[in-house]
């Protein structure tokens, strides 16, 4: 089993990325973006790891959404191969048009307002912790495909461009309706709360992963590779060694590839 | 009245470098598109007031890093140089480093008269060929907005 | 240029009209070496490598005749742009430290991330991956008469951070933020950056052995060279007027992190490429005197010189020479390499990783060759514009700066005994150099490269686990107080290292490390040369007697630093600031611990008796808006014992939290473990002696406070008690909120929701 960690230049989180789909008992290597793109269909998944590609010129992920492995990804993606996009890999995927519908670009991350008691409390850049709910069915999508719906997951996040929103509220509607929102922003003991700390980044329904209607693509704002390892934990948490709650995506990746087979 | 403050950069502009670049080499603008370049346009709105030279040179001095830009004013209209499509790109939703920009005009700077401020990028495409308004139009709506953020127009050049 | 036969005046004159900074008697002197007029780019070249900046002309004596700089861990001191230690038989860790203040203060966000450019090709040109930075940063009075701009100021530093560092990727995991009306016209902006490399795999930023008689190429890679930054060095070294700043704009570099972080990947190609080959290359980056500095340095240090061909160079414009030889373009790197690999190295960066379309007009260019002769020449268009003696120009000059103490009359008052202790409790939790650090370290991705342990308010000090399937850990923290160094720069000094040793020793790593960041004003005024003399002995002393663990006698190396000097204005100096970073090694990382109480019920202890130290506290200057002068001062054998204990307890997994006590003394020290936690703590004082509440509580004299594992109490005063310490019981981790009693009588007793109100908002409003 084979994943390719896509690097651009600006891209800055390959390294744990690839330690985090090792661990998990697959192979996988960093694919830089300017290798023969052809090659990316040896690979049995694929991995858009977060940083700041191409340094979020014009607006964040547009530029990398041109290059043509991104045109060899949508073709993958169609092919139904798992493909997880992390923060920047997220805002690589809408701009690419490949979530939400794989139909155009429907959705946008803008920049991050903070909003609490009705006004702005903060804006831009934020690097935290944060509470997330798995809202999709178990089995609706690759990156989650062992979670169950409602499960709690503390991983942190970083970016200045992760609020969701789409200019026709329809998108939203179908995005719900199909069970493609996968994680949401949410208190510790699970509530949709849509004020700041909460509902961080200001996100339309407290988004912070979508997956396309068939499931195997996914995107979310916050950095599982981050919450791998226990010890990568904030402090309240025992430091103890094994496994925090970021490696489920990735294992989840692996079982969605190994039933995909059967 | 309305003050257009019109930024750009002095040293090489990177980001419109990467505009032309991904025209070029990843979207099939060879032998249309020639150059690309950028600024960033202020629209800030204020009371009239008596001394608007004044004005105008604070609000420079505290908006433009004369370290790496250069900037035009004008009063009322906006004016630019021919040769180029101009594309005007905006937020349509709130624009938070706008209000913050009034923030800092109104109550760090005390100048009270500011009502608003806009924000804008003008993206100057020099374009050979035909019909390069709808050149223009093409390459915004493929790289320069998104329509679920973004909005565009193609600025008439006088 | 004509030099030879001018009156003194004349030459004085046509330097000053030329852009050149040197005096007069330097510039008499090089004609004299070469034995002709100089090249008007050979005076540049002068310049820029006589500077105080890349010199250390005024500095150098003092630091020569106190640093430590030598121990048992130290594999190279500070002779390279980084300093570097081992951590165990295998691995190093890479430390630098910088300032950026002059820079900061004109255009902060430019400034502030040309910072972090500069430190972390320092670290990675050492053939290491660089992991964690730190920023202590200095700002002015955010109430104060300029308060305006000095809240500009710290907004765009803090945005400079944050806009390089997590663009390239590297997590910040310590800092510190103090504001004072001393720093209104002068900020403060120091970087830190560490890195890791395995000891066989170190590159040396020097010419190779045989790289002279073999004719190694010079390769420049990176950013096309600009003019930006001209005068750059020089400007760094130059007491700011207000009227001068819009003519300084033109010194200020513009960084690139996006190219930054394509150039370290191809860097990493390149160090692999050599270790498979087997060669040794010199490799070092461009910062402060640009391509003449990198490259004669590294010349030099190898013995060789060089000839280098200025049309080779990949430019961004037509520029005369001197520009060329001198500009500060940033993201650039200078190789010395064997010529059967240019073709290799040439595609790593040219084609591997596509330079040229990542930045317009960046690549790698072969621009001259290593030579047996002792010269440095310079081609432009056919011409030969320098040609010196290599040795010359790197050699730079000394001078023996005038000290004589500056007389400040400060004295002890008598102030009364506050009414609500309450009171003055929320009033220094909501200080500006108390408060939370939250509204600051949002900014930063404190977590990329998925390596974070401890992360930055979460405890004293930052740790890092940067090799997978290694067990330890590598801590980080900064220190400096200016309040203590306006008193005494000696014992601010010697603070500085004790509380950034501290910090490491508080989460339980051993302090292996440090760097010195020296600020100061005008090195040509006696007082500020004292200042900075005294406080250099100060630090030295503590380095050296409060020992490397495990080597007795042996000082706490400092392997890497900077002098900042004519951080003044007409207004006057900076206090004496001198920064410390201090690296700590973690054993295993699963035992480290944070600073936040964690079980209800556990006992509380504090280490370190109470003395009546309150000279530059935060209670003297916030609630009486004064200074004193009861400085707090080191007592290296007890301070060595605090720190010694902390580390044994953590490493026996007896202590639950622990926060050494520092600014707002023990009662805050206190209530800060509790903003995090969900519990209170309890406190009862009536043991510690009769000194008056306000002084016991507020004396900001060292120690710690720690929370035992419930059970162990008697191991941990076992421990203090080896080391001839005497710890106090003085509470308990409670349910409640913060609470302090001396005698059955209740001095303080805050609701918890009240301080973290009024802890977590003093620095989002200073900000504002």
């Amino acid at each position: 089993m084979r994943i390719a960690v896509i690097q651009f230049p600006g891209t800055n989180c390959e390294h744990e990325t690839l330690v985090a789909v090792k661990e998990c008992g697959m192979d996988g290597e960093i694919f830089r973006w300017n290798r023969p793109e052809q090659e990316l269909c040896e690979f049995d998944g694929y991995v858009i790891p977060g940083g700041f590609s191409y340094q979020d010129r014009v607006r964040a992920g547009v530029i990398a959404s041109k290059e043509p492995v991104m045109a060899t990804l949508r073709e993958e993606a169609a092919n139904g191969k798992p493909i997880i996009g992390i923060c920047n890999g997220f805002q690589i995927l809408v701009e690419s048009g490949i979530l939400p519908f794989g139909d155009g670009v429907r959705l946008a991350l803008a920049q991050n307002v903070m909003i609490r008691g009705g006004e702005i409390v903060r804006r831009g850049y934020y690097c935290a912790w944060t509470m997330l709910r798995h809202d999709a069915e178990e089995r609706r999508c690759s990156g989650s495909y062992i979670l169950r719906r409602g499960e709690i997951l503390s991983i942190p996040i970083a970016h200045a461009e992760g609020n969701l929103v789409s200019s026709d509220k329809k998108v939203i509607e179908r995005l719900i309706e199909d069970d493609q929102i996968v994680f949401r922003y949410c208190s510790e003991r699970g509530d949709i709360i849509s004020e700041f700390p909460v509902n961080v980044n200001g996100s339309t329904e407290n988004i912070a992963g979508i997956c396309n209607p068939e499931g195997n693509v996914l995107g979310m704002m916050p950095h599982p590779e981050r919450a791998f390892f226990a010890w990568q934990l904030p402090w309240k948490h025992p430091r103890v060694r094994g496994y925090g709650p970021g490696r489920i995506v990735f294992e989840s990746m692996r079982r969605y590839i190994e039933e995909r087979r059967l | 009245m309305i003050i257009n403050l019109r930024v750009w950069l002095k040293i090489p502009d990177a980001e419109a470098a990467t505009v032309k670049n991904t025209l070029l080499r990843r979207m099939g603008y060879q032998g249309i598109i020639r150059d690309v370049r950028r600024e960033r346009l202020l629209s800030i709105e204020s009371d009239d007031v008596s001394d608007p030279d004044s004005l105008i040179k604070q609000l420079t001095r505290e908006l433009v890093n004369e370290n790496k830009e250069n900037f035009a004013v004008s009063v009322g209209s906006l004016e630019l140089s021919n040769g180029c499509v101009p594309v005007k790109v905006s937020l349509w939703i709130e624009d938070g480093e706008a209000i913050s920009i009034k923030d800092r005009l109104v109550k760090r700077l005390g100048l009270k008269m500011i009502r608003s401020v806009q924000r804008a990028n003008i993206w100057k495409l020099y374009i050979d060929g035909d019909d390069p308004e709808s050149v223009a139009r093409r390459i915004a709506e493929e790289l320069l907005v998104n329509p679920n953020k973004d909005r565009y127009e193609i600025i008439k050049l006088g | 240029m004509k030099v030879i036969g001018l009156a003194d005046s004349e030459l004085e004159s046509s330097l000053r009209k030329a852009g050149i900074g040197m005096s007069v008697s330097e510039a008499r002197s090089i004609a004299t070496i070469l034995g002709r007029d100089p090249t008007l780019a050979e005076l540049f070249c002068y310049d820029a490598m006589w500077s105080e900046h890349c010199s250390y002309k005024s500095s150098r004596a003092v630091l020569r005749e106190f640093l430590p700089t030598e121990g048992p861990n130290v594999v190279l001191g500070p002779v390279e742009d980084s300093g570097i230690v081992s951590i165990d038989d295998e691995w190093c860790v890479v430390i630098s430290h910088e300032s950026h203040n002059h820079p900061s203060q004109i255009l902060p966000n430019e400034g502030a991330a040309t910072g972090i450019g500069g430190i972390v090709r320092d670290v990675n040109c050492m053939g290491a991956r660089v992991v964690a930075t730190a920023d202590p940063l200095r700002f002015g009075d955010p109430y104060g008469r300029e308060s305006s701009r000095v809240r500009w100021v710290a907004e765009g530093v803090v945005d400079g951070i944050w806009q390089y560092g997590n663009a390239l990727g590297v997590p910040v995991i310590a800092g510190d933020v103090v504001f004072s009306r001393c720093f209104d016209y002068n900020c403060l902006v120091n970087v830190v950056a560490i890195g890791v490399v395995r000891r066989d795999e170190i590159i040396r930023s020097r010419a190779p052995p045989g790289s002279g008689e073999k004719g190694y190429d010079v390769i420049l890679v990176g950013k096309p060279t600009d003019s930006s930054g001209f005068g750059g060095v020089v400007f760094a070294s130059d007491t700011l007027r207000e009227e001068e700043e819009e003519a300084n704009r033109g010194a200020v570099q513009i960084p690139d992190p996006f190219l930054k972080n394509v150039l370290f990947k191809a860097n990493e190609d390149l160090f692999r490429l050599v270790r498979e080959e087997g060669v040794e290359i010199g490799f070092k980056d461009l910062g402060g005197g640009g391509l003449t500095c990198a490259s004669s340095e590294m010349g030099a240090a190898g013995g060789y010189g060089m000839e280098l061909d200025l049309d080779m160079l990949h430019v961004a414009g037509e520029f005369p020479p001197e520009v060329l030889c001198i500009a500060e373009t940033q993201e650039r790197f200078l190789i010395i390499a064997p010529r059967e690999l240019r073709e290799r190295i040439l595609r790593i960066y040219n084609e591997d990783w596509d330079l040229p379309n990542v930045y317009e007009g960046a690549r790698a260019s072969v621009i001259g060759r290593m030579t047996i002769h002792d010269r440095y020449i310079v081609r432009h268009r056919g011409e030969e514009v320098v040609n010196v003696p290599i040795k010359h120009l790197t050699g730079g000059i000394r001078y023996e700066r005038a000290w004589r103490p500056r007389i400040r009359n400060l004295l002890e008052p008598a102030v009364k005994m506050p009414e609500d202790l309450n009171m003055v409790m929320l009033e220094l939790l909501s200080s500006p150099n108390i408060a939370s650090r939250e509204h600051i370290y949002r900014y930063y991705d404190t977590e990329v490269q998925g390596n974070t342990v401890i992360r930055p308010g979460e405890a004293d000090a930052g740790l890092i686990a940067p090799v997978r399937g290694k067990d330890f850990g590598i801590a980080l923290s900064v220190d400096s107080n200016p309040f203590y160094g306006r008193i005494s720069p000696y014992w601010g000094g010697a603070t500085a290292v004790a509380e950034a040793m501290r910090n490491v020793a508080a989460i339980g790593a051993t302090p292996s490390t440090l760097t010195d960041c020296l600020n100061f004003g005008n090195p040509e005024k006696p007082e500020a040369f004292w200042e900075f003399r005294e406080s250099v002995r100060g630090l030295a002393d503590a380095a050296r007697n409060l020992w490397l663990k495990g080597y007795p006698d042996q000082p706490v190396p400092i392997v890497s630093g900077n002098v900042s000097f004519y951080n003044e204005s007409p207004e006057g100096a900076v206090d004496p600031s001198p920064v410390i970073a201090c690296v700590g090694i973690m054993k295993e990382i699963s035992k480290a611990i944070t600073m936040p109480l964690k079980e209800s019920g556990d006992e509380v202890y504090l280490l370190g008796p109470r003395f009546d130290e309150l000279g530059g506290s935060e209670y003297y200057r916030v609630i009486w808006g004064i200074t004193g002068a009861n400085v707090p001062v080191v007592r290296f054998p007890l301070e060595r014992s605090m720190i010694y204990t902390v580390i044994d307890a953590v490493d026996r997994e007896i202590l639950r939290a622990a926060h050494d006590i520092s600014n707002g003394g023990m009662a805050i020290t206190a209530a800060e473990m509790c903003m995090l936690s969900d519990h209170g703590i309890s406190i009862d004082i009536s043991s510690l002696g009769d000194m008056r509440p306000d002084r016991l509580l507020f004396s900001e004299s060292s120690g710690f406070i720690v929370e035992v594992v419930d059970g162990a109490e008697q191991e941990f005063v076992k421990i203090a008690r080896s080391y001839n310490l005497n710890p106090v019981r003085i509470g308990r981790v409670s349910t409640g909120g913060i609470e302090i009693e001396r005698d059955g009588k209740m001095l303080v007793r805050l609701d918890l929701e009240d301080a973290r109100d009024a802890w977590s908002s003093g620095l989002r409003e200073a900000m504002r």
